[in-house]
């Protein structure tokens, strides 16, 4: 099979699509791919890794089209089709022509300003994660021992604390590509795990912090974000939640009102 | 000249992970300048990965309502095989069950028990639920939480910075130099404590759990920096990690009820642990997988069947569902369904940068802490769930400990920092500049794949000298090591050259430990010497890196309250 791996570097600001023939051994995946290239055929190939077990979140890229981690997608699940994705509305258009039997295409996340290769700068991906205001702001003051917590609860906010900050969502969303300002699908869902935590004021004050386009109220629901989503994050479920409460409570801003 | 940046700050804390971190939040709070440089983004660190829990005797659990930090201290210090030095010990189990509340108040999502309280679960070498959990992914629920507090805070964080050297002036460290890995520029970080936070050496050793970024850099550092390594040789093997890519099978699957099978659908463990079974401790159970394997009782000449059917899918997916992912993702088994192909590999440093219970190493204004650290907590075996806690207590002591001294030392001079970077400058031009030579991908697998086939889970004295053999050949083939990437920018062969480098100076360290200690104890087990010998090897191993060459000492091992006795399960 070919790997089609897109090239970028700052000295020729030439981009370009270079070809690897390489055999896949069973179960290789795409960052495994990516090393043997940069171990065996071209070692100026530059792309992040560091857990290699879908965890870290560091490997996401664009791969077939689609925003994914390198280290969870399969050379051969994505040459025998079982592992498409299909997104909705997705305005990315295909740069490069590919045979998605035989060739496997790799490049950049799209959204982000692109470094070097697969290598883009992710500053404004945490501009919108701290946008949130991002750490527990517990009621009260500690008690001796931990605070009591429903197990139902705790499943319901494993949804959202799952989340490993890839971009992959944010990299899928139609929205995001065409509103710079839009904080995105995985601020919001970590802005909702706050939320929703029982431990925080019960003040709807995190809600509220993004009750605005750039919040809550850009998302158009094409799901993307929960397609894409190594680890099952469901932002869009956020979002829609999210809204009805500020419905519920009255302060849903005028332009946004469906009355 | 090239004029290089010199970054001041009081406290420099190299790597981002739970350690470093922790460190961070504490040493931060006396409004000190405090900065962490890390290889990664914080939230990539190895931390993220650990999956099954924390130790703490909170005593929620069912069956552990009398659960004391002494019961913690005699496990940890038994599962050690009584190495673990029982001050440090107790100052960890003591402290336990606040770092687990703190966390908790911090914000971290631990699952529950139906009252509410946090929920605990079986881990090997305890009889009970001792460990606290989030699910199957405590160490990415922690990490997430911990650099939420940091990011808070204000802590200049360094990403993508790769630290290349430690710096001293008049027999202090005074920081270290770094490249940024983004442009390849040599920074200079002038600081009045360095501390070490880099996590472990896993990857020295092929069929590892660790992430690719667990190249022992730290352990390196120090080395060359004249200070001593402890205990190098003991390397724990995980007895479960997924067959093919090697990621962990948390001991959480045999905590919540999982089987291991032979070939025979036999649960072997009754022939090794009768008593605790599949919950014996680490070296235990991963020396009869492999024994399984090696007597053609596995499949394929490779694994075991870790079973989890029988828990049911509601068990699985309320407490593994991270393991039903990776099972599916990885090797394309749903464990609801069918077992899981498991066998042993590298999963954890004990050893490390010797340092005493406040963090401090030989050198004057260097502390270290954590998996990079040998305190020793650990000893030649650790118990699962430790690592974590061993990163939140002491990130904790150490970053408080340090921010007491930064008052009354002064700020150092940025010259050495300076000069420093032009020596490094140097070194990295040399790598860049060499025209032809060998692939450092070729020396760096044949290393990890010597360590594993020469330093593995069984141990024997031929075969560890002909690795040693292996080692210095491969020692010289690095210095004709070339790379083709030339460029500055984000050159990660450049950096895995650099990280090899500090592999191959650690690696002589563990294999002259393993050949010299000639007893089976823990996690290093020798078939030529099967009994612990405590008269002549209940020491800790001390390696020393003088005029280019590894030497050995050995050091006294703090007993406590509990007497070494034999070590049954």
């Amino acid at each position: 099979m070919k790997m089609k791996v897109f090239r970028y570097d700052k000295e020729t600001q030439k981009p370009r699509y270079d070809v690897f023939e390489i055999e896949p051994t069973p179960g290789m995946t795409v960052l495994g791919a990516l090393f043997y290239i940069r171990n065996n055929l071209d070692d100026t190939l530059s792309f992040r890794y560091s857990c290699r077990g879908a965890v870290c979140g560091i490997c996401a890229v664009q791969i077939n089209n689609v925003p994914r981690l390198a280290c969870r997608t399969q050379i051969n699940s994505l040459l025998e089709g079982t592992a498409e994705i299909n997104l909705r509305n997705y305005p990315v258009e295909v740069k490069e022509k590919w045979d998605p039997r035989e060739e496997v295409l790799v490049e950049p996340l799209p959204y982000f300003p692109i470094i070097k290769d697969l290598i883009v700068d992710k500053t404004r991906f945490f501009e919108f994660y701290n946008a949130t205001k991002p750490v527990f702001k517990p009621a009260d003051e500690p008690p001796k021992r931990e605070r009591l917590m429903d197990p139902e609860t705790v499943k319901e906010l494993e949804n959202y604390t799952n989340c490993i900050l890839c971009a992959a969502c944010v990299s899928s969303c139609p929205v995001n590509l065409k509103n710079p300002e839009y904080i995105g699908p995985a601020a919001l869902a970590k802005l909702y795990r706050f939320h929703i935590d029982p431990r925080e004021p019960r003040d709807d004050s995190r809600v509220l912090l993004m009750n605005n386009k750039t919040g809550w109220w850009g998302c158009e629901f094409h799901g993307n974000c929960r397609r894409v989503c190594p680890k099952g994050v469901p932002p869009i479920i956020a979002i829609g939640k999210a809204r009805s409460r500020i419905d519920k409570i009255g302060k849903v801003p005028p332009e946004f009102s469906k009355k | 000249m090239v004029d290089y940046p010199v970054h001041s700050h009081d406290l420099v804390i190299i790597g981002g992970g739970l350690t470093g971190l922790r460190a961070a939040i504490e040493s931060s709070k006396a409004d000190f300048d405090v900065a962490v440089v890390s290889k990664v983004h914080p939230l990539r660190s190895h931390s993220v990965a650990a999956q099954g829990g924390i130790n703490a005797a909170l005593a929620n659990a069912v069956g552990g309502e009398d659960d004391s930090w002494e019961r913690h201290a005699f496990d940890t210090v038994k599962g050690s095989d009584y190495l673990a030095d029982q001050d440090a010990v107790e100052i960890m189990c003591k402290e336990a069950p606040r770092a687990v509340i703190e966390l908790e108040h911090m914000g971290t999502v631990f699952s529950r028990m139906k009252d509410g309280r946090i929920a605990q679960r079986p881990f090997g070498g305890a009889g009970f639920p001792r460990t606290c959990y989030a699910a199957d992914r405590t160490g990415h629920n922690l990490l997430h939480t911990l650099f939420e507090q940091a990011n808070s805070r204000d802590i200049t964080i360094y990403p993508e910075y790769y630290v290349t050297s430690l710096v001293k002036d008049g027999g202090r460290c005074v920081g270290c130099t770094a490249l940024n890995i983004a442009d390849g520029t040599l920074h200079g970080f002038a600081a009045k404590a360095v501390l070490q936070a880099t996590g472990g050496y896993g990857h020295l050793f092929a069929r590892s759990t660790n992430a690719l970024i667990n190249t022992g850099d730290g352990a390196a550092l120090a080395y060359r920096a004249g200070v001593l390594l402890e205990d190098m040789e003991f390397v724990q093997f995980h007895p479960t990690t997924l067959y093919g890519t090697n990621i962990l099978i948390t001991e959480g699957a045999r905590g919540e009820g999982g089987y291991l099978y032979n070939n025979k659908h036999e649960r072997f463990m009754k022939n090794y642990a009768p008593k605790a079974m599949e919950l014996a401790p680490r070296d235990i159970v991963a020396r009869a997988i492999q024994t399984e394997i090696d007597e053609r009782r596995g499949f394929e000449g490779e694994y075991v069947h870790l079973d989890l059917t029988h828990l049911g899918a509601d068990k699985i997916n309320q407490r593994l569902p991270g393991i039903r992912l990776i099972s599916m993702d990885f090797a394309g088994i749903d464990p609801i369904a069918e077992p899981i192909s498991v066998q042993p590999g590298q999963h954890y440093s004990m050893g490390g940068i010797a340092v005493n219970t406040k963090g401090e190493t030989e050198l004057t204004g260097l502390y270290a802490a954590g998996e990079c650290s040998c305190v020793s907590v650990h000893g030649a075996n650790r118990l699962g769930g430790n690592s974590l806690l061993e990163t939140v207590v002491f990130g904790k002591l150490v970053g408080g400990e340090i921010a007491q001294k930064l008052p009354s030392i002064s700020k150092p001079s940025t010259e050495p920092l300076k000069e420093a970077c032009r020596k490094e400058s140097e070194r990295i031009d040399k790598l860049l500049l060499r025209e032809e030579g060998e692939r450092v991908s070729n020396i760096r697998e044949e290393l990890r794949k010597m360590m594993f086939d020469h330093f593995g889970v069984f141990r024997d004295e031929k075969t560890m000298k002909e690795g040693l053999e292996k080692l210095h050949m491969l020692q010289k083939r690095f210095s004709n090591a070339y790379i083709d990437n030339k460029d500055l920018v984000f050159n990660y062969t450049l950096i895995y050259t650099l990280e090899l480098e500090g592999m191959l100076l650690i690696a002589e360290a563990l294999a002259l430990g393993a050949i010299e200690r000639r007893e089976s104890r823990g996690s290093h087990f020798r078939t030529d010497y099967p009994k612990r010998d405590d008269e002549k090897f209940l020491v800790h191993t001390m390696a020393y890196y003088r005029d280019g060459k590894t030497e050995l000492e050995y050091a006294p091992v703090t007993l406590g309250i509990f007497p070494v006795k034999e070590r049954v399960y």
